[in-house]
């Protein structure tokens, strides 16, 4: 006996009530579920599908999901870090390289200017605020997709709102750390100086890659990552 | 039913050996190819399963294809050339744990 159309409805309901919120992984355990049911009803034909589901449920342990789902956020934290790098190398290749070192110039001007600290914590203050008030339209739309049942992918949420840290929370953290140290630049000397142009630098390409270059590139990124991306988007 | 406890760690290797003749395979086939070939021996269990094809995954020793069947969809994985390697090398390790483990437990009737 196969499974119908809505018992496959309802096993990727059930996986949602147990915490797999993501397409990509709740396709797959779909599949083993509906696979399982189908053999404990070879076995005993007279067994309902909620008994036999719940019977295949048990087979995952105390934890259910859970550790599925860990492994699987792990994976996917590897996958974007990866994707993360290869377009943050671009701008240590020409042409971009050229912008890179623009800003690494700037900055490195910034910190030798008198009470370059103070411009500094204002200008971040003023990114943490745009950043909240992106992260907060962000989520609405998140939720509002939530809400009508879009299948999305763990991936598309990563790029969407996570983002692996790379979001306004950690200007504010930075603001907080520069406003609570009294960070103070004058007294360093040159390495040093150079040594923080090229971290500033360095975090201002990743936020930007992670808060716009990637957005931009998702759907071809999800296309790359997740072969039946297409597929189930078009359905 | 054996001690599954001692089966644990090579969980990998199984599966990466399984792959590597059966070229593409999806979850449930795995646990049930396994049980068929020890008799009911072995019983991999889910939740020990998908962590480690995601993690294999996730290491670039496996690819992943997808096609739908009947009503859903089927996540098949495969060996890529990097797991294919990775492979014989982990084959060759089981080779001389077994070995070692035989020197241990069974001194007197080792092959040796």
């Amino acid at each position: 006996m196969k499974l119908t159309e809505i018992q496959i409805t309802n096993l990727y309901q059930f996986t949602r009530q147990h915490f797999v919120y993501h397409y990509d992984v709740q396709t797959e355990l779909v599949d083993h579920l509906a696979n399982d049911i189908e053999g404990i009803w070879e076995e005993n034909p007279k067994i309902s599908f909620e008994e036999a589901r719940d019977k295949s449920f048990k087979k995952f342990g105390i934890f259910g999901f859970m550790d599925v789902i860990e492994a699987k956020q792990k994976q996917m934290n590897k996958r974007y870090w990866k994707i993360l790098l290869r377009f943050v190398k671009e701008w240590f290749t020409l042409p971009k390289l050229i912008t890179t070192l623009l800003i690494f110039l700037s900055v490195f001007c910034i910190v030798q200017i008198p009470f370059a600290e103070i411009a500094i914590v204002s200008v971040l203050l003023i990114l943490a605020v745009f950043e909240m008030v992106a992260a907060y339209r962000i989520r609405k739309k998140h939720k509002a997709k939530e809400k009508t049942d879009e299948k999305i992918f763990l991936l598309e949420a990563m790029i969407g709102t996570t983002k692996n840290s790379f979001t306004g929370f950690t200007f504010l953290h930075l603001f907080n750390f520069m406003n609570l140290t009294k960070f103070d630049f004058s007294g360093l000397n040159m390495y040093w100086l150079l040594l923080i142009a090229a971290i500033v630098t360095l975090l201002i390409i990743f936020f930007y890659v992670a808060n716009y270059v990637l957005p931009q590139k998702a759907e071809e990124l999800l296309q790359e990552t997740y072969p039946e991306y297409k597929l189930v988007k078009n359905v | 039913m054996g001690n599954q406890k001692l089966y644990k760690g090579s969980l990998q290797t199984i599966i990466l050996k399984l792959l590597a003749t059966n070229d593409k395979m999806y979850g449930y086939e795995i646990t049930q190819k396994v049980k068929e070939l020890t008799k009911g021996e072995l019983k991999i269990t889910e939740g020990a399963l998908y962590p480690a094809l995601h993690k294999l995954e996730a290491d670039g020793l496996l690819n992943v294809e997808v096609a739908k069947v009947g009503n859903r969809l089927r996540k098949y994985y495969k060996l890529t050339e990097n797991g294919t390697k990775e492979t014989a090398n982990k084959l060759e390790e089981m080779q001389e744990f077994l070995k070692t483990m035989q020197h241990l437990v069974n001194p007197k009737f080792s092959l040796e």
